[in-house]
């Protein structure tokens, strides 16, 4: 009955998603040093594993070696004015990179639909919701109309590259935006056609096709997390 | 009938939503190369501010009502905050939103300088982190690296190699680059939105 | 039941288009084809059915539009939905998500039916439709005629008793076109009543009960599929109607005069990443010959017309014109595509703008002869948004003749247009072949490549199946490629 229901891999509602990468921005801003955020990257990338994010994890795992790494070397063999210049990117590094590992993880599991039903679960406005839609499926059509573009701009012997920005800005700016916002101007309409006759101005609250819910595992993994947080800054 | 004339149609949010992804793009491919390099990695805000300007007017310009432009800086900062980026920078961008639509509000939407300034500081929304950051670094330097050895002198460098200085260059370079960014999404507008007949 | 008592509109801003006093009834399970050249009235007619008019086009609208009871003009559009589906011309933007089996649910979605029942309808819809192969991708990588299927899926899960379609062929195959016609044909089994706005009128012809003909806003006759056919083939170019039967239409076998540039292909191999698009094609052909490229969807057309333009990235092979290699960026110099939507090759403020945008010294006499030669000089002023679709694409043209170039591309120039455009653009493209051009022409419309073409070049599986001339010995051949018995 429920396609979804099928999951190879560790699979948990977008809301506990949501809430680890809560848990993940206060444990990073309260770190009390590196091996303690090392240990939290370590037990990302196992949640990575887990979901099936096989190469993530390694790579998330590897990239975060290298920067504790480098930020070791730093402090030990650097002259002082290269430490401080580079500490202040290093800590902003170590700062932002557990988030954006795990919303990396996210981001990779996570279907559109979940992420709009459990918007829908949150009782979130449809002022919210609608727009949040379409931004996140207009994204990759963003990125087919800049193919187009490109190709047009080089027929034109126009560049689409820094170069061409660089030498010719207003030119190829205007090459840019006026194909692109003019395609997105267009969009607005036909998409707004195409949502009005297929009734989404209807004023009861819609249903999802995609339906999530809460299972064990979401608990598991939730409590897997605080545990850390909590212990690990006794350790 | 009356839908037309009070609240946000489905037009409206739908061209929200559109021109959401394009203002997240666009800071986001402006941002990157700052954010990629330690030495300029405190600019980000300044990167994110040079391309969006002509989405953000062209929205305001479609769109000339309450709301579209809070709606955009929450999209952003709720996708922001899912790629990961600093808490504080995603507030940032959300508080950005709601106050550059009051800005732009006050004049109706229709003058071109508080439209500006209201993408201005859309743009400055993203100096949520450094602020943080700015606030207590050699705290973090302190705890952080207590395994090394930071030395009261590796600390009085690090504090005067990010002076104000750094805060001023940050804060004044995105407001001026907004500036020009908007002034640039202006003319477009002139030359062609408004002879293309798209703007409301 | 649709009944139009005494209706006429014209939109705000805009007196011209809209539509002259109608007064009719349709009854339920009838299938009506909507015809007439663009801009005749019939896309109004349409939306004063869905409601679109008067909750999203504002104007001036005198008379009642009563849909099963409901008089349209007074319902708000949710309810309307419910009982009236309407699929759009273009399918690229008319999606709300992003994987196939949501966007199907979308508008069931809205009406808020509970979770069993959503999936029930959309894999019943997935059956009905013979679309299960589709459930469970990404909109992004199907082509343009699954996202049409997708589309149409969507209204039908909502189970509307009006079905609406705006030139639904537009963007399909041949292959494609024949698939549709069968699901129109579920639809009638099933009672629905149908309208259908069409340029490409043959494949409808035993479907539909009654045509409406339109002409400048006003519903000049209405006609039985049996007086649509007995029309002669001149009574119905002049009133601007495409063929009712592909077998009658006669390719036009024009003489060939070889001049300007040779373009030569050796061994040229496409990939797209690292995949094989087409292989091994050779090719040689002369300034004047006018190349359709034929094939399905997904055949390899785009590349293969993006790597003649020096586009396409993976490719390997040769490319020689006059008998020097090329390299992609020098290909780019010789070559132009007029793509199928032209809107991302205009760039500038004004037709005249455009006409010179990006040339370095501009020769502004050839400039402005080439505009006045297609008929662009008196939009001189206006920006190339607000010109009609067949006219960007003739300033499209225009910019390559300004430019120089010796090969032009255009893919899919016919689709969405109505006869008198696509003769036009018949024309235009005889006369850049009598210029010396290289002129190839990505399309699926067989009665333009009778007019219009004197070679065909035939991709499928990637590989070139064929090519051969246009010519009496060829006939067989040519309907073959199209599908056509």
């Amino acid at each position: 009955m429920n396609r979804q229901a099928s999951h190879k891999w560790l699979w948990i509602d977008p809301r506990t998603k949501i809430l680890l990468l809560l848990i993940c921005v206060i444990a990073a801003a309260m770190a009390p040093n590196l091996t303690y955020e090392m240990g939290l990257v370590l037990l990302i990338a196992c949640f990575a594993l887990a979901s099936g994010k096989v190469r993530l994890a390694i790579g998330g795992a590897i990239g975060y070696a290298f920067f504790y790494a480098i930020s070791m070397f730093v402090m030990v063999y650097a002259s002082e004015t290269l430490q401080a210049s580079l500490l202040a990117f290093l800590g902003l590094v170590h700062k932002i990179y557990l988030c954006g590992f795990m919303g990396g993880i996210i981001i990779s599991t996570t279907k559109i639909s979940e992420f709009l039903s459990a918007m829908n679960k949150l009782h979130a406005p449809k002022s919210l919701t609608i727009p949040l839609a379409i931004m996140l499926r207009y994204i990759p059509t963003i990125q087919e109309d800049w193919h187009f573009i490109k190709d047009a701009m080089r027929l034109r012997d126009v560049s689409p590259s820094l170069e061409g920005i660089l030498f010719r800005p207003a030119m190829t700016l205007e090459c840019i935006y006026a194909p692109l916002l003019m395609a997105a101007s267009k969009a607005s309409d036909e998409l707004s056609i195409a949502s009005v006759t297929r009734g989404i101005e209807n004023p009861l609250s819609r249903t999802c096709y995609v339906d999530i819910r809460f299972h064990f595992t979401d608990v598991l993994v939730v409590v897997c997390f605080l545990a850390y947080v909590v212990i690990g800054r006794f350790l | 009938m009356d839908t037309q004339k009070k609240g946000l149609t489905v037009k409206d949010l739908v061209t929200t939503g559109i021109f959401s992804a394009l203002l997240y793009i666009a800071t986001q491919i402006g941002g990157i190369p700052f954010g990629m390099n330690p030495a300029t990695t405190f600019y980000i805000p300044v990167g994110a501010a040079i391309l969006a300007g002509p989405i953000y007017l062209l929205l305001i310009a479609k769109v000339p009502k309450r709301g579209p432009l809070t709606i955009a800086g929450i999209l952003l900062g709720i996708i922001y905050f899912v790629m990961g980026m600093h808490w504080a920078m995603d507030l940032g961008i959300v508080i950005g939103g709601i106050l550059g639509d009051i800005i732009a509000g006050s004049k109706e939407y229709r003058n071109v300088k508080a439209n500006i300034a209201a993408y201005a500081v859309q743009c400055l929304g993203f100096t949520g982190s450094y602020i943080v950051f700015e606030i207590d670094p050699k705290a973090w330097a302190a705890s952080m690296l207590e395994s090394g050895n930071a030395t009261e002198g590796y600390l009085d460098t690090m504090m005067s190699a990010y002076s104000p200085m750094t805060l001023v260059l940050m804060f004044g370079g995105t407001i001026i680059v907004a500036a020009l960014s908007g002034w640039a999404g202006k003319k477009l507008l002139v030359k062609q939105f408004e002879k293309a007949g798209i703007t409301a | 039941m649709i009944r139009f008592e005494n209706v006429s509109f014209s939109y705000e801003g805009n007196e011209q288009e809209g539509l002259e006093p109608v007064d009719l009834t349709i009854k339920d399970g009838e299938c009506i084809l909507l015809c007439g050249r663009s801009g005749c009235g019939k896309t109004t007619f349409t939306r004063l059915i869905n409601g679109l008019i008067p909750n999203f086009f504002p104007g001036k609208l005198h008379g009642r539009v009563i849909v099963n009871d409901m008089v349209i003009s007074e319902t708000p559009m949710y309810q309307i939905a419910g009982q009236v589906g309407s699929v759009f011309q273009n399918p690229r933007t008319q999606f709300f998500n992003t994987d196939t089996d949501s966007e199907i649910a979308f508008g069931i979605e809205n009406a808020a039916l509970p979770f069993g029942e959503l999936h029930q309808r959309v894999e019943q819809t997935e059956k009905d439709l013979h679309i299960e192969k589709l459930s469970q991708r990404s909109i992004f990588e199907l082509s343009g005629g699954e996202k049409q299927k997708i589309a149409f899926a969507s209204v039908y899960a909502m189970n509307p008793d009006i079905y609406l379609l705006d030139e639904p062929s537009s963007n399909l195959d041949m292959d494609a076109i024949i698939e549709l016609k069968k699901t129109l044909q579920l639809l009638k089994r099933q009672g629905k009543t149908i309208l259908v706005a069409e340029h490409r009128l043959y494949y409808l012809m035993d479907i539909i009960d009654r045509a409406f003909y339109f002409e400048q806003g006003r519903l000049k006759k209405i006609y039985s599929p049996h007086e649509l056919m007995a029309l002669t083939q001149q009574q119905r170019e002049k009133m601007g109607l495409r063929a009712t039967d592909l077998r009658a239409a006669e390719p036009s076998w024009h003489q060939i005069r070889s001049a300007g540039a040779t373009l030569e292909l050796k061994n040229v191999n496409l990939n797209y990443k690292k995949q094989r698009i087409l292989e091994n094609i050779n090719l040689s052909v002369k300034g004047g010959e006018v190349i359709g490229i034929v094939g399905h969807n997904g055949a390899g057309k785009t590349t293969f017309s993006r790597a003649i333009c020096g586009l396409h990235k993976e490719m390997d092979g040769k490319v020689l014109i006059n008998g020097t290699v090329q390299s992609r960026k020098a290909l780019r110099k010789h070559s132009y595509l007029v793509m199928q939507d032209v809107n991302y090759e205009l760039f500038a403020e004004s037709v005249e703008q455009e006409s010179t945008f990006g040339i370095k010294n501009p020769d502004t006499e050839l400039a402005k002869a080439t505009l006045e030669e297609l008929d662009l000089a008196r939009f001189s002023q206006w920006h190339p948004n607000t010109l009609s679709g067949g006219q960007k694409q003739r300033l499209a043209v225009a910019v390559s003749m300004i430019c120089h170039k010796d090969i032009l591309v255009f893919d899919e120039p016919t689709s969405g247009l109505d006869f008198d455009n696509m003769l036009r653009v018949a024309q235009l493209i005889k006369r850049l072949a009598q210029m010396g051009k290289v002129v190839f022409v990505a399309t699926h419309d067989y009665e333009f490549v009778c007019r219009a073409c004197n070679c065909i070049l035939h991709l499928d599986e990637n590989k070139l199946v064929e090519s051969y001339p246009i010519c009496v010995e060829h006939e067989a051949q040519l309907k073959k490629s199209f599908a056509i018995t």
